[in-house]
């Protein structure tokens, strides 16, 4: 009987310790993270990022080299356990939009940094790339996702003001 | 707005004052406690369903199967059990008791045999394809006949339910159940879907306690005239654990003290007299009379399984 007990409460207690850590502390992550993402992209906000595939008419471009920027971000408990519920339904998994959403704005702003540390001006043919981490048990499970901005940083003559 | 003709930057054509990105488009504003509660809902509905219906399904089909065909089904499941350890005598009082009482289930066509184990629990089960087993705690327990006789009764309960049966087709459903939730949400799902599908499968766990509770006293009255004693047990049993209350909730058996209470109002409505004499339990079933050997009472005094 008492071990009966025991094992409902390990049962219940553990995931639902784990879903309350994954609510809270992930939510919490996830906060700090938007607000990050959020005053970075408001300085590097003037530096040109462009998908076109060809230089502007009208640049002269002194130097172009390839610039990565790229991001790994885990799953909290919370959200792969509702990301879970909702495979069984489908439907829109909400819980892993602000996920996606948070990696591809912060490869974007790194791909920024990156450019400007490197003494480029300007970024032309954007593309980005997302693949999803496989964790260890089996490799079912979601251990994260991986988003990979690129592109080519331009060195301009006469550099933007 | 931008002219995106021939894109120039310094000919002014194009210039870059990109406004930010917009919050609430790539990410739906809703709050992740609703779709939480929406999605665990949702998952325990249909889990509950799911179970209670194979759980009906299996109620339904189970008393067309004979109980020859169940005995092969779990003719393997308890040959490695201890042998009785228990002196000859005792056994056979015993069985006695068994035949005294199941004599009042003339059509059964089980062929019962009994089993004494060497266990300090008092405990009583009845094990698939007709034996029962009785633990030395349990006999050491008991005070009278009557009380003797209302664990064995409650023990042929399940077997005229056919209570093996259905808590293997039950069982054999649940795991279905899982193993489709798992494949479908993977392991957190399957957790909730185990948590909410157990608590279902209690429902008609106790529903079988309560009904072989019924079977075996309404035997126990056959034999005596009265049902007197057949509650004792218990009584003696709630004066010593101190089950909490949510043990009691998750035990597979009811409460001892609403044990008692039920047993009373099932005697009540079928008219069998609630008082009467006790017979004594015969010396050859007595507990020994050694202080050394007095046993604590389990929480759990009477499983099936
Ligand atoms: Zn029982």
């Amino acid at each position: 009987m008492e071990d009966a007990m025991g094992i409902a409460v390990l049962q219940v207690g553990i995931p639902l310790a784990l879903l309350l850590l994954g609510y809270f502390v992930g939510g919490a992550v996830e906060r700090r993270h938007y607000a990050s993402i959020q005053e970075r992209e408001l300085r590097w906000r003037s530096l040109p990022a462009v998908n076109f595939r060809t230089v502007p008419g009208g640049w002269i471009v002194d130097d172009a080299t390839l610039v990565l920027g790229n991001v790994v971000i885990s799953v909290d408990y919370f959200k792969r356990f509702l990301a879970g519920l909702r495979m069984l339904f489908g439907g829109r998994v909400k819980v892993y939009e602000s996920l996606m959403d948070r990696a591809r704005r912060e490869a974007l702003v790194r791909l920024k940094v990156e450019t400007v540390e490197r003494g480029y001006h300007a970024l032309v043919n954007v593309r980005m790339e997302t693949s999803q981490l496989a964790s260890g048990r089996g490799g079912s499970g979601v251990a994260g996702i991986e988003v990979l901005a690129y592109g080519t940083a331009l060195k301009l003559r006469t550099p933007p003001t | 707005m931008h002219s995106f003709g021939v894109p120039s930057w310094r000919d002014h054509d194009l210039t870059f004052d990109p406004s930010l990105p917009t919050e609430g488009i790539n990410v739906s504003r809703v709050h992740p406690l609703r779709e939480a509660l929406i999605l665990v809902f949702g998952v325990i509905g249909v889990t509950v369903a799911t179970v209670a219906s194979i759980g009906f399904v299996v109620d339904w089909v189970a008393p067309s199967i004979p109980p020859k065909y169940e005995v092969y089904l779990f003719s393997d499941w308890f040959e490695a059990e201890e042998p009785a350890a228990a002196p000859k005598p005792r056994a056979e009082a015993l069985r006695a008791v068994l035949d005294r009482v199941s004599v009042h289930w003339p059509d059964s066509e089980y062929r019962f045999r009994v089993q004494i184990w060497d266990q300090a629990e008092p405990n009583a089960l009845a094990l698939p394809g007709g034996t029962i087993a009785v633990t030395e705690g349990l006999l050491d327990a008991v005070t009278s006949e009557n009380e003797l006789a209302f664990v064995l009764g409650h023990e042929l309960g399940h077997f005229h339910n056919r209570d093996h049966l259905r808590g293997l087709g039950r069982g054999v459903g649940m795991s279905l159940v899982l193993f489709a939730v798992g494949i479908g949400g993977g392991g957190g799902a399957a957790q909730l879907a185990a948590i909410a599908g157990q608590l279902t499968q209690r429902g008609f766990d106790r529903d079988q306690e309560s009904a072989a509770d019924e079977f075996g006293l309404g035997l126990v009255a056959a034999e005596y005239g009265h049902t007197a004693g057949a509650s004792d047990l218990f009584e003696h049993l709630r004066a010593t654990s101190d089950a909490s209350a949510l043990a009691s909730y998750l035990s597979t058996h009811p409460l001892h003290g609403d044990r008692v209470i039920r047993l009373e109002a099932v005697a009540r409505a079928a008219g069998w007299p609630l008082t009467g004499e006790r017979s004594a339990l015969g010396s050859k079933l007595e507990a020994p009379s050694d202080p050394s050997s007095e046993t604590e009472p389990a929480a759990d005094p009477v499983s099936t399984e």
